[in-house]
């Protein structure tokens, strides 16, 4: 019998693992203590254990908050959808919230669970800047003030946020029952840095979120302030800005500053 | 056996282990009995963070080799340039003793199975694997070791065995090899062939490195798990690859169920033992 070329056993192979039809049994000696189907079996095991537990790995609250059952059931799903396409398993699972969202819909504080931990897990090894720090700011000129913006850390993610997934994710991280999942009263952002080696995330307001997403979008701060002001007494828009940009300051959140003389 | 001119190692480190993120503070703390670590290659192949750091500060106190998971030199896709050029970046980064990835395929049509799948001992996955060693080795600008995988099927499109096919690859391509004397043993049972026969046939002078594992045995088959000790069977055999191979680099790899770093160093101090005893040996009869 005629043997497949090797891009064809490939094919046949990776079809196999995949649960398609495949003609790869035909290839495979027949000899020995094991079947066939068995040795093949090892493989077919094998490229699902790997993927699982990658994904149990990279999304361990979303893991602990359905269970090895339902977390293992959607996993599995997701895997034969979504095949890995890039050599670092690192990048396996980016859908996967996108995933759960679909799977879950009347359950979106799963999908954000999900989604906090892929970011989190990114932010942990995402790129390296060096924190603008407070002295930097203080050199600055008035001249400097009207038109300086800030860049964020290469790890700064925002995402509108609708249950109170953060509460849920710090009951599981405190390995205590999480809250029963309940709709935000008001709306709400995730936002996840880095500060040091160690990824931070917290609820954000809209306030805080529409500043944060101006600036981000090359805003200089005085535009933004001037935006607050539109929305608050002169005073409070500035103790609002100020209290800001020192929380910012504190959190290691600007790494660049733009826009200065 | 000593290193001669037409030997094209370079001279054995000593013993190492592979690197893994739960030994970091142990590594860190103080200077631990290991002579090197490997690192896996694709773990610091990320844009920052703590684990570049805590390479950075490995790399102040240890020599390093790098192993990969996903070149996957058999593919008939052919080789990612985007791997390639990260590979590079980080080698260039590392400066490291060498780098090493498996004999196999992990993917085809652009997926990745993250599996290290066997080949065909075949002239046409030869003619392909030479190629391939010999793309990585230019754009490297050094030899790479290719590491010999454990396997659980034949095909039938072999027209050699595997260790004639590690050797033409090795002398064809002209590049190391990196000999897992688990994966050999966990394949000489799983197909049935002697792992004695398997290390005569290997060229001396490109056996660079080895690497020692655990297995999970199943009864009538055995799966490479890394996940114990290394068994007693792997232990004699690499009693005679010491005695076929001289002074060669070996470690431990340790995947899953990692023990305390000590527990490590005491089966590293075994194989130590091992390879003093049948190098005295040896130099004894000449």
């Amino acid at each position: 019998m005629k043997t497949l070329e090797l891009t064809d056993l490939q094919i046949a192979f990776h079809g196999h693992l995949r649960n398609q039809e495949s003609s790869i049994a035909q290839e495979v000696i027949d000899g020995g203590r094991i079947s066939v189907d068995h040795r093949l079996h090892i493989y077919h095991n094998a490229y699902r254990v790997r993927l699982l537990e990658n994904l149990r790995d990279a999304y361990e609250k979303t893991w602990t908050y359905l269970g090895d059952d339902t977390f293992d059931a959607s996993a599995l799903a997701f895997i034969e959808a979504n095949p890995p396409r890039h050599r670092n398993l690192r990048w396996h699972g980016a859908e996967f919230p996108q995933f759960l969202a679909e799977q879950f819909p009347q359950d979106a504080d799963i999908a954000e669970l999900a989604l906090i931990d892929w970011q989190l897990r990114h932010a942990f090894d995402g790129p390296n800047a060096t924190p603008v720090q407070p002295t930097e700011l203080a050199g600055l000129s008035a001249e400097d003030w009207e038109s300086v913006g800030f860049r964020f850390a290469p790890t700064f993610f925002i995402a509108p946020l609708r249950y109170n997934t953060v509460s849920i994710w710090h009951a599981l991280d405190q390995e205590q029952a999480p809250p029963t999942a309940e709709a935000l009263p008001e709306p709400s952002w995730l936002l996840i840095w880095r500060k040091g080696w160690q990824p931070h995330f917290r609820t954000i307001q809209a306030v805080e979120q529409a500043a944060l997403s101006q600036l981000h979008g090359g805003a200089s701060f005085a535009a933004v302030c001037a935006a607050l002001g539109e929305q608050f007494s002169d005073q409070e828009a500035a103790t609002v800005a100020g209290e800001s940009l020192g929380t910012w300051l504190q959190d290691e959140l600007i790494v660049w500053l733009t826009g200065a003389h | 056996m000593n290193h001669t001119s037409s030997d094209l190692r370079k001279k054995s480190p000593g013993f190492g282990l592979g690197l893994r993120p739960v030994h970091y503070p142990d590594f860190l703390r103080e200077p631990q009995a290991v002579d090197w670590l490997e690192i896996i290659s694709e773990n610091y192949m990320i844009p920052g963070g703590k684990p570049l750091a805590m390479l950075d500060a490995i790399l102040e106190r240890y020599p390093v080799a790098m192993h990969g998971v996903s070149l996957s030199i058999g593919s008939t896709d052919g080789l990612d340039a985007q791997y390639l050029t990260e590979l590079k970046a980080l080698a260039k980064y590392v400066q490291p003793m060498w780098i090493s990835d498996h004999l196999c395929w992990t993917g085809v049509q652009g997926r990745n199975s993250h599996d290290l799948l066997p080949l065909p001992y075949s002239e046409e996955a030869l003619r392909l694997v030479v190629r391939h060693v010999d793309q990585v080795q230019h754009t490297l600008g050094r030899r790479i070791l290719l590491e010999n995988v454990s396997s659980y099927l034949d095909y039938r499109s072999s027209e050699m065995s595997e260790w004639e096919f590690l050797r033409q690859v090795s002398e064809q391509a002209d590049c190391l090899l990196l000999l897992d004397v688990n994966n050999i043993y966990v394949s000489s049972i799983n197909h049935g062939f002697d792992a004695i026969e398997f290390l005569n046939h290997l060229p001396v002078e490109r056996v660079q490195q080895i690497h020692l594992a655990g297995h999970s045995d199943h009864g009538d088959y055995i799966v490479d798990t890394h996940d114990h000790p290394v068994a007693e069977p792997v232990w004699e055999l690499y009693r005679y690859t010491c005695a076929r191979f001289g002074e060669v680099a070996a470690m431990i790899e340790r995947d899953d169920n990692i023990p305390e770093l000590g527990e490590l160093i005491t089966e590293l101090n075994r194989a130590r033992a091992i390879a003093a005893e049948t190098l005295e040996a040896l130099a004894e009869v000449a």
